[in-house]
């Protein structure tokens, strides 16, 4: 089992794009009982990726229920150093 | 890389300017806030230093060598700060259900990198530092003030962080700036191997930067809470367990007699308790921030500690404590107006205000 950052990370290099309530809906099975699997932490993780060159912002939209959803996904180089730290 | 695709709804482009702006302002503060920590960790380690035992040990009657006053109380004080903060962080991270999390990382290879840039940061940089001052003098805490350049510019190649001139210019006088306050305590005397402690001094700058930069990228893979974990846990292991004893033997001293007695004395393991709770929160920040704003930015953010360093120590120390000589030198306010400057510099274009203010206009 991966740790809940490392899954988030992988979560990108299986799908074309990802948003902070997509990767929720994907590792909740796995992750959904973990105290940091929050909404907040996953945004700060995304954005934290983003600003590092792993992620890049695919497009954003407000979602049904009116809020800002952003959607990421890994670049090639960036899906590249995901890969090359997490095996 | 590919282009984002730009939702034409006002709403969600307002929406989302406002997050990418408290994404960059929490990152700004996370970093000064890590800073401001940095005062407190030294004035509360300073404090449990000049407390108890302590006190024996650093008065004349100890009997204990200049090597071991200067170097193993030196490591015997951060290694006791640093178990302190080690205990803080697993209490934390199993207090947040982050512990099983912390045990996957540590065993994989942004782990085991984040292990060798603590120790990098940790007992290699310390030492460097403490032997850059008894050989140069305090010429070397100016030097030392070098890192966010370090870090800046190793971020830049590493990991392709963004760098320009202005950004430089910002830390120049982020570094002019921790300069001045350090000048405050040049006493000329300069030490018998000046060259080769200013090479240590800048030699812990080196560290420190690479250890700002690797581990602020690093959270970007790790959470913050999980990296400072494995920071502070290597961190307290190398220096107690390799450091302590090392410099115990050259000595000639029963270290762990001493770090028995360091860790029981009533009245100062309080004060190290606290250095440790600080401890473990500026290091947090400092990584949290740098993965936020980048090495340049988060950098020179912490880099304020030069500030905060003295700042903290005034309050707690010569105010609150009522000791002597801790209080602060006008220049080092003088000093914290040039950092905001430098920072401002390094954080955005100057120009950027004037042109949202026409396009507002």
């Amino acid at each position: 089992m991966y740790p809940l950052n490392y899954a988030i990370l992988k979560h990108f290099t299986k799908v074309k794009e990802a948003s902070a309530e997509s990767v929720m809906e994907a590792l909740k099975g796995q992750y959904g009982d973990f105290k940091a699997f929050k909404k907040g932490e996953i945004i700060n993780a995304l954005m934290t990726a983003e600003a590092n060159g792993l992620l890049e912002e695919s497009r954003f939209e407000l979602n049904s229920n009116q809020e800002l959803e952003v959607f990421y996904r890994a670049h090639k180089e960036g899906a590249a150093t995901i890969n090359q730290y997490i095996k | 890389m590919g282009e984002a695709t730009v939702a034409t709804n006002p709403a969600a482009v307002a929406a989302k300017h406002k997050l990418a702006s408290s994404f960059k302002r929490k990152g700004i503060l996370i970093a000064l806030f890590s800073g401001f920590l940095y005062g407190f960790y030294t004035a509360f380690m300073t404090l449990g230093m000049s407390k108890g035992v302590w006190l024996e040990w650093y008065g004349e009657n100890s009997g204990l060598s200049a090597f071991a006053v200067m170097y193993l109380l030196g490591a015997l004080g951060a290694a006791t700060t640093d178990t302190c903060s080690a205990v803080w962080a697993l209490s934390i991270a199993g207090l947040k259900g982050k512990l099983a999390d912390f045990g996957r990382c540590i065993k994989t290879k942004p782990g085991m990198v984040m292990v060798a840039a603590a120790i990098i940061g940790g007992p290699l940089a310390s030492t460097a530092y403490v032997v850059g001052l008894q050989m140069a003098g305090s010429l070397v805490v100016p030097i030392a003030a070098l890192c966010p350049a370090v870090g800046a510019i190793l971020g830049r190649f590493l990991f392709k962080q963004e760098l320009n001139a202005r950004m430089l210019l910002g830390i120049a006088i982020c570094f002019g700036a921790s300069f001045m306050i350090g000048s405050t305590s040049l006493d000329g005397a300069g030490g018998p191997n000046m060259m080769l402690g200013l090479f240590f001094g800048f030699l812990a700058a080196v560290c420190w930067g690479i250890e700002g930069c690797v581990c602020g990228y690093g959270t970007s893979l790790i959470d913050p809470e999980i990296g400072i974990t494995i920071r502070q846990v290597t961190a307290g292991i190398s220096n107690l367990f390799i450091l302590v004893p090392l410099f115990g033997m050259i000595a000639h001293v029963d270290a762990f007699g001493m770090a028995v007695q360091s860790f029981t004395d009533p009245d100062a393991i309080i004060w190290f308790v606290l250095a440790g709770l600080s401890a473990y929160l500026t290091f947090m920040y400092w990584y949290k921030g740098n993965g936020m704003c980048g090495a340049a930015l988060g950098m020179s953010c912490n880099g304020t500690f030069s500030f905060w360093g003295p700042f903290c120590c005034w309050i707690i120390l010569g105010v609150t404590m009522g000791m002597e000589g801790w209080e602060m030198p006008a220049i080092a306010w003088a000093a914290a107006v040039i950092m905001v400057i430098g920072i401002f510099i390094i954080a955005m274009n100057p120009m950027d205000l004037f042109k949202n203010n026409e396009e507002a206009a």
